[in-house]
């Protein structure tokens, strides 16, 4: 059964279309224009318990936008949506109890007051028994490090810290499935490692995850399958290494070249191109039309090599792609 | 009702937090009631005036500028903003009523604000020589019920209002023109009674004559009897009507909710 499942869920959004300045202000005060911006656009999606996604797509893709469908907080313009059976929109207060929400961009942490009494309201919020909320705070204090943050003012917490205490009041009513919404933005390499690390332990209590990202690490750390989305459409939706295998055709061979003429290859193998100078020089290759050790052997013919090696694509340069707008929607899915 | 109490809690102790800024609130509001107890002094000085003496008015004043005090220390404008900003969106996962919630911390604030009011009572009693007492105990009883009402009206008339910023964007005009609405048809401004009829029977029969005219006659005993009950009974359906109506914009609200960024 699925967690989530979405069925063509689109939400549009409707923005006044204004003139510059003063008069542009006024003329819309008569002949109101609007304009309508699909920011999702009948997205198809299922997520079964324990899996942990990785959605992600250039800024303005509408990732934003499902996490707050998903989560309740807006009403789709079109199209079904269940999670774990409740219709978010609908029963909103039944669907925020089994799920949890993190903003990296937002606290949801009461700004004026110790992280202790935001997180004590959360546990009245969520009707938590105190032995209960004492088990998970011991819990989160040993992987957040929330001890120190207790007596804290929220203002007064770095950021990183924030999101350590943001992730604690997410996580504290135990939720079967999390959103994520950029979770390690702006924070600094060690703070990123402790949340990827906290969110692979999430994992394993088996809690479905589902978060977006613009940092590939994130990705690679904690998910195995990833949804790319652009212009609010599913773009792929597979497994992470399928998505390698379909969008990262193109691979190199670094060679550090003794003596020869490696260019003399382009001749035999149509297609490959070499860059470079020598001696170091780069072979790029389409990986269907040929393998590493076909090149290789091909080099060898014309030149001696001294090093080599292999590049593995990266889901940088394919998510890179997907921004720059690369990758075309009908060629893939 | 744990969540609720334990909202209604947070806000006791923001409140706490910002005394000072309360403080210098209410002494604003001082400086409104001293100035119309001057104003209405000078004017009585001569006789009455549509049934106002000195002392009845004084009564009048301390009344419709309590009622007003009720409600304005927390909400209305933490509310817009966190509709403004988007981060009413972290609001809405919470297993918690939206209208309910606002309404505990709301709540939160009317603690202090009864502090207030008995301090400027006081001063009144103190330095004007009394203020009437209620004409009766039954009298007493109907304002208390009155009172009790004045509460959650003001409440949501605030949480409509500030519910158009899901549309507007905008709060600072809709709050502008919503407390001149309310001062001058409630009888903040003036007693309803001495408005021309056709203006203050208008007054009478909107929602705004709950929140101080009501509260004020019953008090006074100028309504007794039958006349008090339908006085309270017209404040009873407005409130019954007014936080059901607010069920109905809110769905409307969520639809036209767009949160920009993250």
């Amino acid at each position: 059964m699925g967690l989530v499942k979405a069925r063509g869920l689109t939400k549009v959004f409707r923005r006044p279309l204004k003139d510059p300045g003063l008069r542009g202000s006024l003329k819309h005060l008569v002949q109101r224009k609007f304009k309508e911006q699909m920011a999702v656009d009948g997205i198809d999606l299922d997520i079964e318990p324990g899996e942990a996604v990785a959605y992600v797509g250039p800024n303005g893709a509408g990732k934003s936008t499902t996490i707050k469908l998903l989560a309740g907080i807006l009403v789709p313009t079109a199209g079904t949506v269940e999670v774990i059976g409740v219709r978010p929109h609908v029963d909103r207060m039944t669907n925020a109890r089994n799920i949890g929400v993190l903003f990296g961009q937002r606290t949801q942490l009461w700004w004026d007051l110790p992280v202790r009494e935001s997180l004590t309201l959360l546990r009245d919020m969520y009707k938590l028994s105190e032995p209960f909320y004492r088990k998970r705070i011991e819990r989160l204090d040993g992987v957040l490090g929330l001890g120190e943050l207790m007596p804290v003012l929220v203002r007064k917490l770095s950021l990183g810290q924030r999101m350590r205490a943001d992730l604690a009041a997410a996580l504290l009513h135990q939720p079967k499935i999390v959103y994520l919404d950029e979770p390690t933005i702006g924070l600094d390499i060690s703070v990123k490692d402790k949340v990827r690390e906290f969110l692979r332990d999430l994992r394993t209590d088996g809690t479905t995850l589902m978060l977006t990202t613009h940092d590939l690490g994130d990705i690679e750390d904690v998910c195995e399958r990833i949804i790319i989305i652009d212009e609010g459409r599913k773009i792929f939706d597979g497994p992470l290494a399928d998505m390698k295998d379909r969008f990262a055709r193109v691979r190199r061979i670094h060679l550090q070249v003794a003596s020869g003429y490696p260019q003399k290859i382009v001749e035999k193998l149509p297609g490959v191109e070499v860059s470079g100078e020598l001696p170091e020089i780069t072979v790029t290759f389409d990986r269907f039309a040929y393998t590493a050790g076909r090149i290789i052997s091909a080099v060898l013919e014309v030149a001696e090599i001294g090093e080599f090696h292999l590049e593995e694509p990266a889901i940088e340069d394919v998510v890179r792609k997907v921004y720059a707008g690369e990758l075309l929607r009908d060629a893939t899915v | 009702m744990r969540p609720y109490r334990s909202l209604f809690l947070m806000s006791l102790r923001r409140m706490l937090t910002y005394r000072l800024n309360a403080l210098i609130g209410w002494l604003g509001g001082a400086a409104i009631l001293i100035s119309s107890l001057a104003v209405w002094n000078a004017l009585l000085r001569n006789g009455d005036i549509g049934g106002y003496d000195w002392e009845t008015m004084k009564g009048y004043l301390l009344i419709a500028w309590a009622m007003s005090a009720v409600g304005t220390s927390y909400g209305d404008w933490h509310m817009a903003n966190r509709i403004r900003d988007g981060a009413v969106a972290t609001d809405l996962t919470k297993p918690v009523d939206y209208q309910s919630a606002r309404f505990a911390e709301q709540l939160g604030g009317l603690a202090f604000e009864l502090v207030a009011i008995v301090v400027a009572a006081l001063a009144v009693i103190v330095f004007t020589g009394g203020i009437p007492a209620p004409a009766g105990l039954g009298q007493g009883l109907l304002f208390a019920l009155s009172f009790a009402m004045v509460v959650p009206l003001k409440f949501i008339i605030w949480y409509i209002t500030t519910m158009v910023c899901f549309w507007t964007q905008n709060y600072l005009g809709v709050a502008w023109a919503r407390d001149a609405v309310v001062w001058v048809f409630s009888g903040g401004l003036i007693p309803l009674s001495l408005m021309p009829s056709w203006l203050g029977s208008l007054a009478a029969a909107l929602p705004f004559a709950g929140l101080a005219a009501t509260p004020a006659a019953l008090y006074l005993g100028q309504a007794s009897g039958t006349e008090a009950w339908k006085l309270l009974a017209v404040q009873a359906f407005w409130l019954i009507t007014l936080w059901l109506g607010a069920r109905l914009l809110w769905r409307g609200a969520l639809r036209a909710l767009t949160v920009h960024g993250g």
